[in-house]
């Protein structure tokens, strides 16, 4: 009896030991994306581009550009292994903030990584702030994220802010070549990621001194069954030049309602959303010839860095899909979560966000020299470009630095 | 105001009420005659598009043509529905079967979610996609055209079989009363499965229209199951001419209403109309 009751007590210390040897080998990281729900497809998709980030950051890939590929796991932390934990914020911002409460109480991650929306980005990182745990977020546009003075968020991704510079930088380059583009139609969802992005393109229009008019301003609710009314104002204004904040289902429903009601623009400009999904110039073929839209990543970038094909091929295999600029993002973002772990050399969440804070991240996956965040968490190395679907493929067509092909002007001529 | 836009508002208005006014057809044939709000509706609209969408993809069935196949199947799954989870819980509190049909809607809407995963797919190639016809500076999509005409039909096709076939008027009868009904030898448990059968057929005919210009995924009867509700509720519940026309009210006011108040408002103003109609007359428009 007593020699079991020993034999009992020195598998219990065994397993404790082990388990102790195995928490030491691999850190966890948190991730909340909408994993059911209407945006299940965009999280799944999420889910499989930081699968393979975890892959290469584990494995020994020769990837020029992008550290942390060759060598095996965190080198700072003797190559501990990233495991990834999948928590679904549904879409909601009510069950995101649940979830990153139950991270948090969990306390195995060591980060988190969230959120799709900005909507829900918002108030999950605020539930993080408050326990002093960082929050690293990968895709959420809303220029407002980094403008609330937390001291434990930071953002990848370009924002509606460095989105709607480029575009009427653009613009105002269409003008030099003698382009009509004056007069711009604003059509987005009234959700986060809509109102905010639609009030810096309104700053941007403010600050062109008239050279801009909004000519017809068309929020919508999101999941709406027809957008008949909105493309019936947007066509009695008749616009130059129309902007969208739009998801992936109401953009295909408005690009059918334009060519259904005869709308016809110079151009028609998205930020990231709807547009950048691959399965919007796959499907919609020709009724979206020409659409044009922010862009940290197309397969056309690979052009210009052929290294990315390697990434690039990976997450074909998973998803049948050619990575996107939120994909990419995605992607480096698990690569600033690496570095910050293996500069902090420790996981502690106070050393982790103090690496955060100095990342000089220099990676080859976006536009830009890489990630470096300032004082707000907002990543001022990150760059964007514009794209264009050219026969259900998209392009990068401006700036001349980046741009492999030429554009067609008006879109539809 | 430019004339042609405001025609252009009443077109479109009546063209997508007309999908809507079929789709509430059927909820209200099931409530009218079982007394059952079958939440369950809308999953049925998604696995008719959800079907349409296969036969075009896998078998080259353009969605014009697999419609009888697709409201045959709906038929079948509404008979099936009836007998697997309506019929055992008929004659226990009305709680029950609202709620045994809410979670057969978040079943079907997971075992689609689980074999054909979240993606939104759009119809591109068929048919009548991207054609229109234009005249006097007016557009008609002809998906859309070409549903609203199927949809006007087929409404019109059940209002008939329901006030003049022997068979509509066993369903009439036990609506009214069930158990004279069962007294004067109607066999209502008949009358009942083919009712459930009519309803879902009637959605699935308005998802296979549905089809040729909305996308489809998993979650997309949400959408329209919601407005059919309203729309239901508006006409009367039971009543088929009442659920037409409030469909046909109800797309009005989105496009018109939508156009000069704000499409932010859309919805905001459906659900007001709704609100004022249901305060005034308790039982919608042409209840009784």
């Amino acid at each position: 009896m007593k020699k079991s009751i020993i034999l009992a007590l020195f598998l219990i210390l065994l397993l404790g030991i082990s388990s102790a040897v195995n928490a030491a080998e691999e850190v966890e990281v948190a991730l909340l994306y909408p994993l059911s729900g209407p945006l299940t497809e965009a999280g799944k998709r999420m889910k499989s581009v930081y699968e393979v980030a975890a892959e290469v950051i584990n494995g020994s890939y020769d990837i020029q550009g992008v550290p942390y590929a060759k060598t095996e796991g965190i080198p700072g932390l003797n190559g501990a292994k990233i495991t990834l934990k999948f928590y679904d914020t549904q879409g909601s911002p009510e069950v995101g903030k649940a979830e990153t409460e139950r991270i948090l109480q969990e306390g195995t991650a060591k980060l988190i990584i969230g959120a799709y929306q900005s909507a829900v980005s918002k108030p999950t990182s605020f539930v993080a702030e408050r326990h002093k745990f960082p929050f690293l977020c990968a895709v959420s546009s809303s220029a407002a994220l980094t403008e609330r003075g937390l001291k434990y968020f930071f953002r990848v991704a370009p924002t509606d802010f460095h989105d709607s510079r480029m575009f009427f930088n653009f613009l105002d380059d269409m003008r030099k070549q003698g382009k009509k583009v004056e007069n711009v139609a604003i059509v987005y969802e009234k959700t986060e990621f809509g109102v905010h992005a639609m009030k810096e393109v309104k700053k941007r229009v403010d600050e062109s001194k008239g050279v801009y008019q909004v000519v017809a301003d068309v929020p919508y609710a999101f999941k709406s069954t027809d957008v008949n009314a909105e493309v019936l104002k947007i066509k009695a204004a008749k616009p130059d030049v129309i902007i969208h904040a739009t998801l992936f289902s109401e953009m295909t429903l408005f690009a059918k309602t334009y060519e259904n009601l005869g709308v016809k623009s110079n151009a028609n400009l998205s930020f990231c959303g709807g547009y950048q999904n691959p399965k919007f110039a796959s499907q919609l073929k020709d009724t979206v010839e020409g659409y044009m839209g922010s862009c940290t990543f197309a397969e056309d970038f690979i052009r210009k860095k052929a290294q990315l094909k390697t990434i690039n091929d990976m997450y074909k295999a998973k998803t049948d899909m050619n990575l996107d600029g939120i994909a990419m993002e995605g992607f480096t973002t698990l690569f600033v979560a690496v570095d910050a772990f293996s500069r902090a050399k420790s996981t502690d969440p106070e050393s982790v966000t103090k690496a955060l804070r100095t990342t000089e991240l220099v990676i080859a996956t976006l536009p830009g020299k890489g990630v470096k965040f300032d004082e707000n968490g907002q990543n001022i190395w990150i760059d964007s470009t514009m794209s264009q679907i050219q026969k259900g493929e998209y392009k990068v067509v401006w700036p001349n630095e980046w741009a492999t092909t030429a554009m067609a002007w008006p879109m539809r001529p | 105001m430019d004339v042609t836009i405001f025609l252009q508002l009443v077109i479109s208005g009546l063209l997508i009420g007309f999908v809507f006014s079929l789709i509430a057809v059927g909820l209200t044939l099931i409530w009218g005659v079982m007394d059952i709000l079958n939440f369950a509706h809308g999953d049925f609209l998604m696995l008719a598009m959800f079907s349409a969408f296969l036969m075009f993809a896998n078998l080259g069935i353009d969605p014009v043509f697999s419609l009888p196949v697709i409201v045959g199947l709906l038929f079948f799954i509404g008979l099936l529905t009836f007998r697997l989870v309506i019929k055992p819980v008929l004659g226990y509190h009305a709680l029950i079967a609202l709620l045994a049909t809410f979670g057969l809607s978040i079943f079907i809407r997971n075992v689609v979610l689980f074999f054909l995963g979240p993606d939104f797919r759009v119809i591109n190639q068929s048919v009548l996609a991207g054609k229109r016809i234009s005249f006097l500076g007016l557009h008609l999509s002809l998906p859309q055209l070409v549903s609203a005409i199927g949809c006007v039909l087929i409404t019109y096709v059940v209002y008939l079989f329901i006030s003049k076939s022997k068979f509509g008027r066993a369903l009439r009868a036990t609506a009214l009363d069930k158990d004279t009904a069962l007294l004067m030898g109607i066999n209502t448990n008949r009358v009942f499965a083919l009712t459930f059968g009519l309803g879902a057929a009637c959605v699935g005919a308005a998802g296979g229209f549905l089809v040729n210009f909305y996308y489809v995924f998993p979650e997309v009867g949400l959408n329209f199951a919601i407005l059919s509700f309203v729309i239901v509720a508006l006409g009367g519940f039971g009543n088929i001419g009442g659920a037409f026309l409030a469909g046909i009210l109800v797309g009005l006011v989105e496009n018109i209403g939508g156009f000069f108040v704000g499409p932010e408002f859309k919805y905001t103003l459906v659900f007001i109309l709704y609100l004022i109609v249901i305060s005034l007359r308790p039982k919608g428009l042409f209840g009784w």
